[in-house]
């Protein structure tokens, strides 16, 4: 099988940049989309050309690195997956599959498809953690957690920071990843005593970060490598609102 | 002081407000359309309702946060929409969504611009149009409707009214926080189920008047 990629070739940031087509012959549809993207990296190296920059670490859809938009869509068709872990056998023999890096004011494109997604580290570093002295291991259960807490909590934690959320938001907000980062700690007692400042503080690094507004579009939860609802959305809203109506900072 | 600045300088706030105004002009459109019903009883029974209405002492202040609330809506919403044009500076060349959007939700902006067109000339011909005498609001009415073009621009604008709530109706309670396992889907369902009762009985009216009634009286 064939496919034709075409790829957004840009040379550094705020620089014009301009798709390119690829001609990639699919030698098996095990292959990963990632492995064809080597494949067509090797043909250009070995023409003395410039690789597509492409960024990747686990390639088991844990890290979060691999952002690419593939026909539209943030991590490509395939569901509940990231950008590694789609598979060639998602295609057609003559596919022209156009890619391009997640767009956004807040995550600048740095070469071809890679992006810099550290906004999301700074609206993290502005609350989304517990300030508090780990000491000694304590027991177990010294802490009661009610089991649907604890699994909404972990679902929640499941987030691996890829920006695929912002990228399919047609307003570019970074609301399910916020959502997520203040849902699973403020569904867990640990999270409790700094559960206001935390929402206020990501809320308001999040805004800073050039991040737009939640429509309730949903394409957010549809696109999640993680499959995080939107269900944390409506979440972070209750924080917002009990810590603009209760809190003392 | 420090709780309103939070609203109106942060993204959700803003939305909280949005959000609000929403579910007020929901509420009207429910006191509207009851009033509206009043034609399917008869003339004198409309206009008798429409001479009550408008010589109720509180209309005007009414009227005024009526069209307060409409403002902030939209003006909220305007600013919010030039912030996310602003978040995506450079569009993506192929966009194709994975199932969240509904028809709903991906054309708000659209059908808002419709039914604020709507509201226009809805109150410039039947509020401040010229009755066939002062007291005669139903003969304004028929007249109107008399006329497929009337109809049909109604019908049309009360579609977009419909598929705006569809969306609207639920994303307020979600922008409000109000969301569980149990009560989520019926709220998405009476959302449904609003937008639409509301857009099919507004719009059966002017249909309704111009089939059965000839548009005549
Ligand atoms: S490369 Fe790590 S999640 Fe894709």
């Amino acid at each position: 099988m064939k496919v034709t990629l075409k790829v957004w070739r840009q040379k550094g940031p705020d620089q014009p940049g301009r798709f390119e087509a690829y001609d990639a012959e699919v030698p098996s549809t095990d292959m990963s989309f990632l492995e064809l993207m080597d494949t067509v990296n090797e043909g250009l190296i070995a023409k003395g050309s410039d690789a597509i920059a492409f960024d990747h670490d686990c390639r088991e859809g844990i890290c979060g690195m691999c952002s690419q938009v593939i026909d539209g869509q943030p991590h490509g068709p395939d569901q509940g997956a990231a950008t590694c872990q789609l598979h060639m056998r998602k295609f057609k023999d003559g596919d022209v599959v156009t890619v391009e890096p997640f767009r956004a004011k807040a995550f600048p494109v740095i070469k071809d498809l890679v992006v810099d997604r550290s906004a999301l580290d700074r609206v993290v570093s502005c609350g989304g953690f517990i300030s508090i002295n780990t000491g000694a291991a304590v027991d177990g259960n010294a802490v009661p957690v009610p089991k649907v807490d604890a699994e909404a909590a972990m679902d929640a934690a499941a987030c691996i920071g890829c920006g695929a959320c912002v990228a399919a938001c047609p307003n570019a907000a970074a609301m399910l990843f916020v959502g997520a980062k203040v849902s699973h700690l403020a569904l867990l007692p640990q999270g409790g005593p700094e559960r206001a400042r935390r929402v206020l503080g990501m809320r308001q690094a999040m805004d800073a970060e050039g991040f737009g507004h939640c429509t309730n579009e949903a394409e957010c939860e549809a696109v999640c490598p993680k499959e995080i609802k939107v269900s944390n959305i409506a979440r972070l809203n209750r924080e917002f609102i009990k810590a603009l109506v209760c809190s003392k900072e | 002081m420090e709780t309103l600045n939070r609203i109106v300088t942060s993204s959700i706030g803003r939305k909280l407000v949005v959000a609000l105004m929403g579910l007020l002009l929901c509420g009207f459109l429910v006191g509207h359309l009851g009033g509206n019903l009043f034609l399917f009883v008869g003339k004198d029974a409309f206009n008798a309702y429409a001479h009550h209405l408008e010589t109720f002492p509180l209309l005007v202040p009414v009227e005024l946060g009526l069209a307060g609330v409409a403002l902030v809506h939209i003006l909220v919403t305007l600013y919010l929409q030039l912030t996310s044009l602003a978040a995506r500076p450079e569009r993506y060349a192929v966009t194709q969504s994975k199932g969240g959007r509904t028809w709903g939700s991906s054309t708000m902006i659209y059908t808002a611009a419709a039914v604020l067109l709507f509201i226009v000339v809805h109150v410039a011909t039947l509020k401040y149009g010229a009755r066939p005498s002062p007291e005669d609001l139903h003969g304004l009415v028929m007249r109107y409707f008399s006329s497929w073009g009337w109809v049909a621009f109604y019908a049309g604008c009360m579609a977009c009214l419909g598929l705006h709530l569809s969306h609207g109706f639920w994303s307020a309670f979600q922008t409000f926080g109000v969301d569980h396992p149990k009560y989520t889907p019926v709220i998405k369902g009476l959302g449904t189920a609003f937008a639409v009762a509301v857009s099919l009985a507004f719009a059966s009216i002017p249909v309704w008047a111009r089939i059965a009634m000839g548009g005549s009286q």
